[in-house]
């Protein structure tokens, strides 16, 4: 199980701020993440980033780790 | 210098235990180019004057919006339809008239804007779009300065620091997606005033500890503030040693253009499926190598792929033919770049792989592939 948490727009789509997941692979929990938050999700998403135990990925055969940080593009100023 | 730093309105932060007279001098002896006089920049560009930074160089090619007053707080109504900077810079001089400010009306961009860098001691980003922050990301690490960021937006703010030679900057945290567009601003977005207030005077912070030394900067760190639970959590990240670094500022600034010789974009495909019926087009279609993932794959695909997923792909070579023309494809073009390079090293001589992905091919040609 793994520690997602959430953060800005990315938590906004998810309507939490973190929960425990059970996926393998960097792949599997962008396909889990927009099953379960749709649209905003998925836009949070494409130009976003995963940080799997702090190295950011976006490489979807990466394996997950203990922790991921879900980031949305940090944006507005 | 012009900034007194014995002055008594310094008297309370020259008393601070690990502060003192040095930490001061430095201060005024510093000069910090801010890049966005807007939200973030109307907290941290006085913060950093009263606090008694002896220059700083304010770059924005904005004007004063009556939409800006409730977070912008630098600027009066009277301000509305003058550029920020100026606006900005008289303010400034009635909070700090011994402060040297450098109003500079335009965007910051390669060219006359990075050369006000060459005397800068730190940059600072509070600008509401991601093509400036890695330009400012990136001119800061050519520069070997730190960069001070942040950014606001609805209940939300973030800060951070990068500093390349420090070990860590924006893009260990963000990389850039080619494909982005100017992405969320809070002229469309909305964003509470009071979080430009926080993260403003965060980045402040930042710039006051990283001038004198004082406390441990945000490196490798982002502090993440939620208003509407008053929570601010911790980001922590490190640099990927295997992640290819960016080069000299014109590569890191230039657009990329694919190679056409191991590279099609998804308009091209489109011509190359249809077939040598189409005008100037005589190839035989090319093969189409899927090397996602299985749930991927199951989810959208191209029709009639050859599902491979990369990790299988060096010990299933046999299955294809070196000989035919090959189009590799994954969800965004990085596993099939590196499909690609399977091929190629195992002698496959007509091998491509497709620009940005499935992803390019749901947006440019058909949209009835769904997006992930």
């Amino acid at each position: 199980m793994a520690e997602v948490r959430y953060f800005a727009a990315a938590a906004d789509a998810a309507g939490r701020d973190s929960e425990r997941l059970e996926v393998a692979t960097a792949g599997e929990l962008r396909l889990h993440l927009i099953a379960a938050y749709g649209d905003a999700m998925a836009r949070v998403l494409r130009s976003g980033a995963f940080l799997i135990d702090g190295v950011v990925s976006r490489d979807d055969a990466a394996p997950i780790g203990a922790r991921v940080d879900v980031l949305p593009p940090f944006a507005g100023g | 210098m012009v900034v007194d730093p014995d002055s008594p309105r310094f008297a309370r932060q020259r008393i601070l235990g690990g502060f003192g007279p040095a930490a001061q001098r430095r201060l005024t002896e510093a000069h910090v180019v801010v890049v966005g006089a807007g939200g973030l920049g109307s907290a941290l560009l006085p913060a950093l004057a009263a606090a008694g930074v002896g220059e700083l160089t304010i770059v924005d090619d904005d004007t004063v919006d009556a939409s800006n007053l409730h977070r912008q707080t630098l600027f009066t109504p009277s301000d509305v339809g003058r550029p920020k900077v100026d606006a900005a810079a008289d303010a400034l001089a009635r909070i700090a008239p011994d402060t040297v400010v450098h109003a500079r009306h335009e965007r910051f961009a390669p060219g006359a804007t990075f050369d006000l860098l060459l005397d800068a001691d730190l940059l600072a980003d509070g600008t509401d779009n991601r093509p400036t922050r890695y330009l400012a990301n990136d001119a800061a690490a050519i520069r070997g300065i730190p960069l001070v960021w942040g950014s606001a937006l609805r209940y939300s703010g973030q800060v951070g620091v990068a500093w390349d030679e420090r070990g860590v900057d924006f893009r260990d945290l963000l990389p850039e997606d080619p494909d982005a567009d100017g992405g969320d601003t809070c002229e469309i977005e909305g964003v509470l005033p009071t979080v430009c207030a926080v993260i403003g005077a965060m980045m402040a912070s930042e710039v006051i500890k990283l001038l004198t030394g004082v406390g441990e900067p945000l490196l490798g760190r982002v502090a993440a503030y939620d208003a509407l639970t008053g929570t601010t959590r911790e980001i922590a990240y490190r640099r990927d040693p295997q992640a290819p670094r960016p080069g000299s500022l014109e590569e890191r600034t230039a657009l990329r253009e694919p190679d056409p010789g191991r590279a099609v974009t998804a308009e091209q495909l489109a011509k190359l499926l249809a077939g040598p019926t189409t005008a100037g087009v005589h190839e035989t279609p090319p093969v189409l190598l899927d090397v996602r993932e299985r749930p991927e794959a199951s989810f959208a695909s191209l029709p009639g792929s050859v599902l491979i997923p990369l990790g299988e792909l060096p010990g299933r070579l046999d299955e294809l033919d070196p000989d035919a023309p090959i189009v590799v494809y994954c969800h965004h073009g990085v596993r099939s770049a590196r499909g690609l390079e399977v091929l190629e090293r195992a002698g496959f001589t007509r091998a491509r792989h497709l620009t940005g992905g499935i992803e390019a091919w749901s947006v440019l040609v058909d949209p009835a592939v769904p997006r992930y």
